[in-house]
């Protein structure tokens, strides 16, 4: 490591504000373990906060690739770690039929041509012919990476088993190879939309990183930073409007991508100040379910008194 | 400084929040890279390591506020209190402590008379005075104030303000001890009795536990219901795995002319149990009624399919509600009874199960397992038994569960002898852990 990352938590922060991330104290506190801890972090939170972007721009920072391990019901090995690229062995060895016939034809016994081919076995069975999934790039990448392995609540729990085996040790054994051991240790960030609990084990190996729906200000940090042109009162007024929204008996409430849509939105419409017409108009953009926004539409009235009372700067 | 972080894990522990070994190893580390400077940071860090889930979080944020304002103890920082050592020798070993100024010091002696004054006993807040004047009988405070006696008799060695000083220290050490003992009860003692609590919830009968209770209640059913999910989803899961599929592999293994390279297994379909759970909601086992159907409807919908019917003077379904609300406000709705037909008049199971025949019967099958809850006082009416054997030939398992114990079944209007010879288990049910052992029993079995 030539460059010295991450001194200080402050540093973190500033570094994340310049690529477009803003991050809350606790968030960079947490990135500080982690990086020189070397755990993995366990990222929590509700959809759309920005857990994934998290890994992103991290990547980004540090200058490392990212590589991303989507989980999904009955993600096995094969998928995650590696798998034999059958179809090239099958080719090479029809292709090269002639070239073997060659060095068995030598051979009189069965015995003997077996011995001879087993000498060149290991052939079919090199690097050549590995075809290396997520898990096992992010063990080969050198100079480290951010393995970011999305939603492993929706892999189910032998998936989870085995990628305990992987983050304790960082280690891999492919047994026509031998082992694999991580060059640099990667920077792991597991999501999670808690659909199914996260067994005790892989909760245990990680360190854990709750990202809540972003306090006001920090919300206007964000808006700000994605959408520089917008005016200040408008900025303050919607944040106030969506943490509002967020209080109410809705289906799903809207999350930071959410907002900064609807800012862009309501910027392109050359809206300066939030009123009832202006929110009717592109709160499909807001919410995302007929039910929510039927709610909502009854009490854009009051919302607004509210947003415009308190929003004051 | 390890000491330290000991204690706070303890009182973690204590709290509720499970920290293995590694973790707690972890936490050491944590301080030694991240310090003490900035307390967020130090708090964030710590819960980090610690605090591994949401609920985790608030119980970890409350203790970190507890147990790390401890260290506030104000010192007089008084430089006449460096005159004093001139008469080192004839001073009392506290006196001394407080001289030094060494908040450490002060912090460790007061932590040892605590150990020493069985703090760990206090039961009540009401007992702060008592032991904080007990440890300051440890730390020596009799000695403490005879110092301060004669020193101030030293009128011409400036021994005035040096008493006026030593007595100022004094009162800031009463204040921290008391603050400590105070600070000791809720963190260590308020939070363990918070366990037993727990425990005699789960065997109290459902009867005696009122209004207050059942939010702690709620949280227990939840704590059980996920423990009992963890168990049986698991077993399901690997009986799902058949034999060899040979059509299917021979199918995905054509790109591959035929080398059997990814063999496929046949999916065994592993039917869900069927329960039916019947619940008498009449005065005398509403109670237990109501936790039953909770503790059912926490159960992961991929273990069990239930189907549920409330019966007082009739039988209805009330499925539709559990399908439709969380699991409490579904159950306020049908002690309110409203939408639904049930007639709130004295029980009569008879015409209950003519109910159930008459309307439900064509849906149970041998994998139905149908889960009687109630106490079969029948109020002299028609037992209708004839009915009760041709539900529980029509299914795999009738079981029946009553609130009451053995004893008193045989007693009064209970027709439980005589709906006993049907029921292929009769249990007596009126504590969580009842609830808990029947419920593991039936989803073992019914795989």
């Amino acid at each position: 490591m030539t460059v010295n990352n991450f001194v200080t938590v402050e540093e973190i922060r500033q570094r994340y504000r310049e690529k477009g991330y803003i991050c809350s104290k606790e968030i960079a506190a947490i990135l500080y373990m982690a990086y020189h801890l070397e755990k993995p972090i366990l990222v929590e939170g509700p959809v759309g906060v920005g857990k994934t972007e998290l890994a992103k721009t991290t990547s980004v920072i540090l200058d490392i690739p990212l590589i991303r391990l989507q989980c999904y019901e009955g993600l096995d090995e094969s998928k995650a770690l590696y798998e034999w690229k059958y179809g090239k062995q099958l080719l090479y060895t029809q292709l090269l039929k002639d070239q073997i016939n060659k060095i068995i034809g030598e051979e009189d016994t069965l015995e003997d041509a077996i011995g001879k081919l087993h000498q060149y076995e290991d052939i079919f069975f090199s690097p050549r012919f590995l075809e290396p999934r997520p898990l096992l790039k992010a063990l080969q990448a050198e100079g480290g990476s951010v393995l970011l392995v999305d939603e492993v609540d929706k892999a189910d729990q032998e998936f989870e088993a085995y990628l305990l085996e992987i983050l304790s040790d960082f280690q891999v054994s492919i047994p026509e190879i031998g082992t694999i051991k991580a060059q640099k240790k990667p920077l792991v960030f597991l999501t999670s939309n808690n659909t199914r609990e996260i067994s005790d084990a892989l909760r245990r190996r990680c360190l854990h990183l709750f990202i809540p729906y972003p306090h006001p200000d920090l919300e206007r940090e964000i808006v700000q930073i994605n959408v520089p042109k917008i005016g200040e009162e408008l900025k303050n007024q919607l944040v106030s409007f969506v943490s509002h929204v967020r209080n109410l008996d809705i289906k799903k409430a809207p999350s930071i991508s959410e907002t900064i849509d609807w800012a862009r939105a309501l910027l392109l419409l050359n809206t300066e100040v939030l009123d009832h017409d202006s929110i009717k108009d592109t709160l499909n953009i807001l919410l995302k379910f007929e039910g929510d926004i039927k709610a909502v539409q009854q009490r854009i009235g009051d919302l607004t008194a509210l947003v415009k009372t308190r929003a004051g700067g | 400084m390890t000491r330290f972080l000991e204690n706070f894990i303890k009182a973690l522990r204590d709290s509720g929040i499970s920290i293995s070994t590694a973790e707690s190893i972890d936490a050491f580390n944590t301080l030694k890279i991240i310090g003490y400077q900035d307390r967020d940071n130090l708090k964030f860090a710590l819960g980090s390591v610690l605090a591994k889930s949401f609920k985790d979080k608030e119980i970890f944020s409350r203790c970190f506020e507890l147990y790390f304002s401890l260290l506030t103890l104000e010192t007089a920082s008084d430089s006449i209190l460096k005159d004093l050592e001139k008469f080192q020798d004839e001073l009392s070993a506290l006196t001394r402590i407080l001289i030094r100024e060494d908040k450490m010091d002060i912090i460790r002696a007061v932590n040892e008379a605590g150990l020493a004054a069985n703090i760990t006993d206090m039961e009540f807040i009401t007992q702060q005075g008592i032991f904080t004047r007990k440890i300051m009988e440890y730390l020596g405070f009799e000695e403490l104030k005879r110092d301060i006696g004669w020193i101030s008799e030293k009128k011409n060695l400036g021994g005035q303000q040096m008493g006026t000083a030593l007595e100022k220290a004094k009162d800031q050490l009463y204040q921290y001890v008391n603050d400590y003992v105070k600070q000791h009860f809720l963190l260590y003692t308020a939070l363990k009795t918070l366990q037993t609590a727990e425990n005699h919830l789960k065997a109290a009968r459902f009867s005696d536990i009122d209004i207050n209770d059942m939010r702690k209640m709620q949280f227990l059913i939840t704590k059980i219901a996920k423990r009992l999910n963890s168990r049986h989803s698991r077993r399901l899961k690997n009986q799902k795995k058949g034999g060899l599929d040979l059509r299917k592999t021979l199918r995905k293994n054509s790109p591959y002319q035929g080398c059997l390279f990814i063999p496929q297994y046949k999916d065994k379909k592993v039917d869900r149990p069927d329960f039916f759970v019947i619940c008498d909601i009449s005065r005398s086992v509403r109670n237990t009624a109501h936790f039953m159907l909770l503790f059912l409807y926490s159960l992961n919908k991929s273990l069990a399919k239930i189907r549920s019917f409330i019966l007082c003077s009739n039988l209805v379904e009330v499925s539709h509600l559990f399908a439709k609300y969380p699991g409490e406000e579904a159950l306020e709705r049908i002690h309110r009874g409203e939408d639904l037909d049930i007639m709130l008049g004295p029980t009569d199971y008879g015409q209950a199960f003519m109910d159930f025949k008459e309307k439900y019967i064509s849906a149970v099958n041998k994998k139905t397992t149908i889960l009687i809850l109630g106490d079969a006082r029948n109020n002299e009416g028609d037992p209708q038994v004839e009915i009760l054997r041709e539900i529980s030939e029509k299914c795999k398992k009738l079981i029946w569960l009553n609130p009451e114990t053995r004893g008193i079944w045989t007693m009064g209007d209970s027709e439980m002898t005589r709906y006993l010879p049907y029921c292929h288990l009769a249990e007596e049910c009126s504590t969580l852990n009842h609830l808990e052992r029947v419920l593991d029993k039936l989803l073992q079995s019914s795989v």
